[in-house]
């Protein structure tokens, strides 16, 4: 055998090998991206669980941005940016409470997570399906309130200062993820839309998001996570006349959030039963 | 046997807490360095890259550190005294605690001040300031870093008392047993973890001076016993004490690892949230509120790792081991070393991210090297650790780590999937018990029983849902959690509902995507015969073509096992037969199977082999023809004078009993038998010969594994 014929067997050792490797990832790569197309397939073919979580936040915000808040917004500027903060901020967490975590608790029940584990899905990719589906639901869920409010001159804020508040209610969406997946991992189906309302619903009045709280009960505000992601957006709206906590303690409240809520449901959903 | 067993692995997870809290008193007193705000002098060194965070970090691990090294000495202060005796016990203990007390402080005192003086003249630009003096009070000592030693001493001599006390007045132990079993309640029921702080709490909220931060006062300046100290780590001594008497406290620390790991962080998130806000409050409703949240913690810290440590460190291993024995000198010998260090890099013009680590990493390297060169091997080590180990340890000082086994031959003939001696329980109820079975490459296996045998749960374990108690699982030569094996695999299970949105082309391909060399989705759907299925949602279908759609997923990977746990439940004749055709082209293909069943002619029509499990056992396997022999048999029954051992012994015999009036005799040759029946016995009455069923095989079968 000559030198050359060596060589060029080496050669196509190592481009097949490559190939190999190539196709394995693009394999791996491939099932996280259909298993996201089918979650949203899903999410389309039975818009039921959908439409209440898209429809009640806007409804909402028209209802006390126009009729209930409008002369209190005229006179002060900045109650039309806690109004949007706090319904935009519900249209978001809604889906990733009542969307995912829902529907995890009812898909255990199924037994179809038993034939995930068992079949070879990547471990993350049907969670990683669910997180991406919830965060399209909010976008959907996110931009009518926002088209509203920014065309009606509801929200008194310069463009980039909007963008700014957006992101920080993406970022915000990820520990409510990371709450409804862990609802959805210790619940049963017909008990996780209860469970999440009883978790969800408190937080929204005790935080401070729908109305200002009385002095007394700031101690208690920063239990729940809806008051940090309240934070981080006013902060990035730069209203300080409601910012009670430094962006890094929001942002650290966030992360700190997230890592317990999904350590929990990892933890639940790997236990071997 | 066994007890000793799990008693040694929970002494390696509590030795290796121990070493834990020891070693974590190294890093807390590395940082303190750094504490961002504090008054130059408090510390041998302030250096000038404060943080934050290692303030919030040492933090967090002061809050449980002591209490947790106290607990831990509670539970082998018991342990001790029980295996010792008191006079023994006192013994070991002057040696081990007293003398490096003593010993240690006269060593390590003039080093300590020597480093502290060099660095406080640093901080200060070059002069020594008036060092502040010993408080004039009775009993004031600088006791340095060794005052849990004495604290340690002090809260034996009281346990001891108490204990001498106790042992009179309960002579019947009643008392104590009570006690013992409250213990175990409360850790399970998590009332530990709310109420054993509250003494500490009570005692903290008492300090008119209490600074957030440093958690329990530390009692290292005075000889008289403080009360914040000696509260909070009495209780935890006593507890471990109390947690060694209760045989199943353990077992319930184990259980809710998690849960009390889970309260420790929120609490200590809410602890920090506070003490940013103010840290140190007037007596009122946040100081109790903190004092109650902090003793929370410190128990939610301190049950939380000890579970985590039984449940995920219990097994032996060489370097824990040897890092728990090298903790306690460490710890001993650490201060002077890390002040050195803090002092050295205290005013370099870097970042306290380079500087903390660096201090870590040179101290442990200093500290790790003195105690492998002049203590393991020499008396100091047989004084901190009881053992001196020579330099080159015998072949057999310990059980090797076990070698990664050889990957199982599935070439040729060889398992493709195994259970060997499988145990697994669900609380009371043992599924399997010490069962063995093997699924070689190209045959298919029916497994066979009544239902609630454990059919299910040999097939969970193969799928890596579940993991034995005991025994080993293999799947395509490695473990079946890895995902490499499982991408051979295919499985059917029972009870599963696919997505209904969904159509079962979209199923199809859908799990197509997990495996690297799928089947076509046309053809996975032709070979289950459902085709003309591929269009419907799946939450339109009929039960028994969610049966077939779930076929067709269970084999689009072209699996080289396959499982299928009841597949043709609820199918028709016509998909049946279906399903059969495409089991054999899989089979033929060199496909295993695993088949689980009810129906008899299913096996009977497919099976290379037959398993059949009852009570969690084995009770015949084989192949079909050892099966149909089974079958064979026939039952005799008649009312006869002969005795069932005398019978017995015929050939064609296989089992004789006797009732009341009736011999019982199972056959294999129901003829030869009943024509010497007849002529043996002139009396003979109520001749029955009946067949016995496949079933009625199991049932006898079943009886005699009960």
């Amino acid at each position: 055998m000559n030198a050359l014929a060596v060589k060029s067997g080496i050669h196509s050792t190592i481009k097949s090998t490559v190939n190999t490797v190539a196709a394995l990832r693009g394999r791996e790569f491939s099932a996280y991206l259909t298993e996201t197309r089918y979650e949203l397939v899903r999410m389309v073919r039975n818009p039921s669980i959908a439409i209440p979580v898209l429809v009640l936040p806007l409804a909402l915000y028209a209802l006390f941005a126009f009729v209930i808040g409008g002369e209190w917004i005229a006179k002060d500027p900045s109650a039309g940016i806690f109004l949007f903060a706090a319904f935009s901020l519900m249209s978001v967490t809604m889906p990733a409470m009542f969307g995912i975590g829902v529907s995890l608790a009812t898909e255990r029940d199924m037994g179809l997570l038993r034939l995930k584990r068992a079949q070879p899905a990547p471990p993350a990719s049907w969670v990683v399906a669910k997180i991406m589906s919830g965060i399209v639901l909010a976008v959907v869920s996110y931009a009518p309130i926002a088209i509203l409010a920014v065309s009606t001159g509801k929200l008194a804020l310069a463009p980039g200062q909007v963008v700014a508040m957006s992101v920080a209610l993406l970022i915000g969406t990820i520990p409510f993820t990371a709450l409804g997946l862990m609802i959805g991992s210790l619940t049963t189906g017909s008990a996780a839309a209860g469970w999440a309302n009883v978790v969800y619903l408190p937080g929204c009045y005790l935080s401070g998001m729908f109305f200002p709280l009385p002095k007394s009960m700031y101690w208690q505000a920063p239990i729940w996570p809806q008051f940090h992601v309240e934070q981080l957006m006013m902060h990035m709206a730069g209203v300080t006349k409601m910012q009670f906590e430094p962006v890094q303690m929001a942002i650290a409240t966030m992360l700190g959030y997230t890592i317990l809520f999904a350590g929990v449901t990892i933890w639940r959903l790997s236990k071997k039963d | 046997m066994n007890t000793h067993n799990t008693h040694d692995q929970r002494l390696h997870s509590l030795d290796a807490v121990r070493g834990f809290a020891l070693l974590l008193g190294v890093a807390f007193h590395a940082a303190l360095s750094f504490m961002p705000g504090w008054p130059p002098g408090i510390w041998a060194m302030n250096d000038n890259s404060p943080s934050q965070f290692l303030s919030d970090a040492a933090f967090v691990t002061h809050i449980f550190r002591m209490s947790l090294f106290f607990f831990i000495a509670g539970y082998f202060g018991r342990l001790l005294y029980q295996k010792l005796g008191a006079r023994v016990f006192w013994g070991n203990r002057v040696k081990r605690i007293a003398i490096p007390l003593v010993v240690g402080w006269a060593v390590l005192y003039p080093l300590i001040s020597y480093v502290w003086v060099t660095g406080i003249t640093k901080v200060f630009g070059g002069t020594m300031p008036p060092m502040p003096e010993m408080p004039k009070v009775p009993g004031a000592f600088p006791l340095t870093h060794l005052w849990f030693l004495y604290q340690l001493l002090l809260i034996y001599v009281a346990v001891l008392a108490v204990r001498a006390i106790v042992a009179r007045l309960d002579r019947a132990q009643k008392l104590r047993n009570l006690i013992a079993k409250a213990v175990n309640v409360s850790i399970k029921s998590m009332i530990a973890t709310f109420t054993l702080g509250l003494p500490v709490a009570a005692a903290l909220m008492s300090l008119p001076l209490w600074f957030y931060w440093q958690g329990i006062p530390t009692p290292d300046q005075s000889l008289i016993p403080q009360i914040p100290a000696s509260v909070g780590f009495g209780t935890a001594f006593i507890f471990g004490w109390l947690v060694h008497r209760s045989s199943d406290a353990l077992a319930a620390i184990t259980l809710r690892w998690f849960q009390n790991l889970v309260i420790a962080i929120v609490a200590t998130g809410w602890m920090l949230h506070t003490m940013h806000a103010t840290p140190m409050a007037a007596p009122g409703l946040t100081k109790t509120l903190y004092a109650m949240i902090f003793g929370v913690a410190v128990w939610a810290w301190v049950l939380g790792l000890t579970g985590a440590a039984l449940r995920f460190l219990s097994s032996f291993s060489a370097t824990r081991r040897y890092i728990a024995d090298a903790s306690y000198w460490i710890y001993l010998a650490h201060l002077p070393v890390v002040a050195a260090f803090q002092v050295w890099v205290g005013h370099w013009p870097l970042h306290w991210g380079v500087k903390y680590p660096f201090i870590l990493v040179a101290s442990f390297a200093v500290l790790f090297l003195s105690y492998h060169y002049l203590v393991r091997p020499t008396f100091i080590g047989k004084v901190l650790n009881g053992r001196k180990y020579p330099r080159k340890p015998e072949p057999t000082d310990h059980s090797p780590s076990p070698a990664s086994p050889p990957p199982a031959d599935t070439a040729n003939g060889g398992p493709v999937a195994l259970l060997r001696g499988i145990t697994k329980r669900f609380g009371a109820v043992t599924a399997l018990n010490t069962i063995d079975i093997e699924v070689r490459r190209g045959e298919l296996l029916a497994v066979l029983g009544p239902n609630g045998a454990g059919k299910s749960t040999a097939i969970s374990l193969w799928l890596g849902l579940t993991e034995p108690d005991a025994g080993s699982v293999t799947l395509l030569g490695g473990e079946p959690q890895e995902l490499a094996r499982r991408r051979g695999l295919g499985v059917m299970m029972q009870d599963v509902e696919m997505p209904k949105e969904l159509k079962v082309r979209e199923l199809v391909q859908l799990s197509a995507s997990y495996y690297d060399d799928p089947m076509s989705v046309e053809e996975a759907l032709r070979r289950a015969g459902v085709t003309h299925l591929a269009d419907r949602q799946y939450g339109k279908l009929s039960g028994g073509q969610k049966r077939q759609a779930q076929f067709a997923v269970a084999i689009c990977g072209r699996p080289k096992v396959l499982f299928l746990d009841e597949p043709t439940v609820g199918l028709d004749v016509k998909a049946r037969e279906i399903m059969w055709i495409s089991i054999r082209t899989l089979l033929a293909d060199g496909c295993s199977i695993v088949l689980t069943t009810h129906y008899l002619e299913e096996a009977e029509s497919l099976a290379d082999r037959v398993a059949v499990i009852a009570k969690g056992r084995v009770i015949a396997s084989g192949s079909v023809d050892d099966m149909r022999a089974m079958v064979a048999r026939r039952q005799i029954s008649c009312e006869s004078t002969l005795t069932a051992d005398e019978v017995r012994t015929w050939p064609g015999v296989v089992d004789v009993s006797r009732d009341t009036t009736k011999l019982n005799i199972t056959v294999t040759d129901a003829e030869g038998v009943v024509r010497r029946l007849l002529a043996s016995d002139a009396l003979l009455a109520r001749l029955e010969v009946r067949q016995a069923g496949l079933n009625e095989a199991f049932n006898e079968l079943t009886r005699e594994a009960a």
